[in-house]
């Protein structure tokens, strides 16, 4: 494990943030994240050119640091395009527009990589279910999940890895429902989402050919699934879909591509955010005894605090549609710009004391949901499942703690944890 | 104050209703949102501001 440097960055040339050793190796005190790098960044080098000598990788880059650039270039889907490919700074996701998708051969199209029109179609036919009013529906069936995964979490002899017995298991039921995934299913389903969460993580994905083949196996996964639903609807999002398509507002590719980008951004968002909640839990215990106090219904500014430091994807890229000057940037048309959310989300201009972990944090728009039309589908979703999960844990336990270091994935775009042990105590 | 809200952009994201649930609602059958209090008092400013700021597609506005 390389030395983690605490010295202040000099100049660009010491930026490493989005190299996976610089999360591997993320310091526990600071959530994870290089936030000297952020500081630096945003104070320096607002808008600078990244670029990178990795064939998964696009060439170069823009990144945005700033909280005000980062929403700003999120709500303008005009002047930096989503449909112009590139969800992220990866060049192999399961996701393409369709007519990058056609050139290179790979990928579906989905709602992410969409603009305009076609975004609020592939949107429309979902944004139903995922509406608070429609959320709070799933409260009793995810009280029922969170009840099991506590069962499990209180038989466990001894110290047990809370991402995989607590954080992993709740999405995946949670998941699992919302999309209608049999559950005999689920466990080969979550597996090849692991496997294109984390490709840069040997403890994970073991070789690019494995990353492509969880990829493939996912995308073929889709239409059997949907010829399910069309055979045997239930109350989910995949049979939604399928009548979409029935009904033609939605292509048999775009299921594809919709149920890979539901199924990663909620099973991996999640369980990013208990892992890295639970982290800073245990490190804060007048955070923890504050958040004991209100265990039997948890504020809404818990979750979204979790989901801030988590910031559970580092960055999401578009494309700019024009020539664009940003801080003294040239940017042209056609160029791609991250918008470094992880950055953005400890910006002083707009959060009282970004490095505070405060869960009783009010004023906190934070960018890890986005703040544009491409805003997660999920996040009503995934703010109920943490809340019951949370509530269910501390109410049936009287203490969780540490028993070992955290183990941060080794990623760019995925802050993962992958390995948080603890102990836990039954109340 | 008055709270306006563009139907034609409103995408049923929701942020408006967590902010300010006194005055915007989604119903189960909704695609857009439905002001509840076009007029609300000024005890829910702080609210329909944040919903208005949170609102992903800059559907809502505030006349005084």
């Amino acid at each position: 494990m390389t030395a983690m440097t605490t010295a202040l960055p000099a100049s660009l040339a010491d930026i490493t943030v989005f190299d996976p050793d610089t999360y591997a190796n993320g310091d526990p005190t600071t959530f994870g994240l290089p936030l000297q790098q952020f500081d630096y960044l945003r104070e320096h080098a607002p808008c600078y050119l990244q670029t990178f000598d990795d064939p998964l990788l696009v060439e170069q880059t823009w990144v945005v640091t700033r909280w005000e650039d980062i929403n700003a270039i999120d709500r303008d889907p005009e002047t930096w395009a989503a449909n112009r490919g590139g969800v992220n700074i990866w060049k192999v996701t399961p996701l393409a527009p369709k007519h990058i998708a056609d050139e290179i051969g790979f990928g579906k199209p989905a709602m992410l990589v969409m603009d305009g029109e076609d975004h609020r179609r592939n949107r429309r036919v979902v944004s139903r279910t995922f509406t608070p009013t429609m959320v709070r529906g799933l409260e009793e069936r995810f009280r029922r999940y969170a009840t099991s995964v506590v069962d499990d979490a209180l038989a466990q002899d001894g110290p047990f890895n809370f991402i995989e017995v607590v954080a992993h298991a709740m999405p995946m039921e949670a998941l699992g429902d919302v999309l209608g995934i049999p559950k005999e299913d689920r466990p080969k389903f979550f597996h090849w989402v692991d496997q294109f969460a984390s490709p840069y993580d040997p403890r994970v994905t073991k070789s690019f050919d494995q990353l492509l083949q969880a990829i493939m196996e996912l995308l073929a996964y889709a239409p059997e699934l949907a010829e399910l639903r069309r055979t045997n609807p239930t109350d989910d999002v995949i049979t939604k879909m399928v009548q979409a398509v029935d009904s033609e507002s939605m292509s048999e590719d775009e299921i594809q591509g919709n149920v890979a980008l539901l199924a990663s951004g909620a099973a991996e968002s999640t369980r990013t955010t208990l892992g890295h909640g639970m982290h800073e839990l245990m490190r804060d215990g007048e955070q923890m005894a504050w958040l004991r106090e209100r265990a039997d219904d948890i504020p809404s500014t818990v979750v979204q605090e979790m989901v801030r430091i988590a910031s559970p994807f580092t960055h999401l890229s578009r494309t700019a549609t024009q020539d664009v000057e940003l801080h003294g940037q040239q940017i042209r048309e056609g160029d791609k710009v991250a918008m470094l959310f992880a950055a953005g989300n400890f910006d002083p201009e707009v959060f009282d004391e970004p490095r505070r972990f405060d869960l009783s944090r009010e004023n906190n728009p934070h960018l890890s949901f986005g703040r544009g039309p491409h805003s997660c589908l999920g996040k009503h979703i995934a703010a109920l499942e943490i809340k019951i999960l949370l509530e269910e844990l501390l109410q049936r336990t009287s203490e969780i703690k540490p028993a070992g270091p955290i183990s941060y994935s080794r990623d760019n775009y995925s802050r993962g944890v992958y390995e948080l042990p603890v102990t836990v105590t039954a109340a | 104050m008055k709270v306006i809200v563009d139907l034609d952009v409103c995408q049923a994201h929701g942020d408006c209703v967590v902010a300010a649930p006194e005055v915007f609602d989604l119903g189960e059958e909704d695609d857009v949102v439905t002001v509840l209090h076009p007029e609300p008092g000024d005890e829910l400013r702080a609210r329909v501001e944040r919903a208005a700021l949170d609102c992903p597609v800059t559907a809502i506005r505030i006349e005084d």
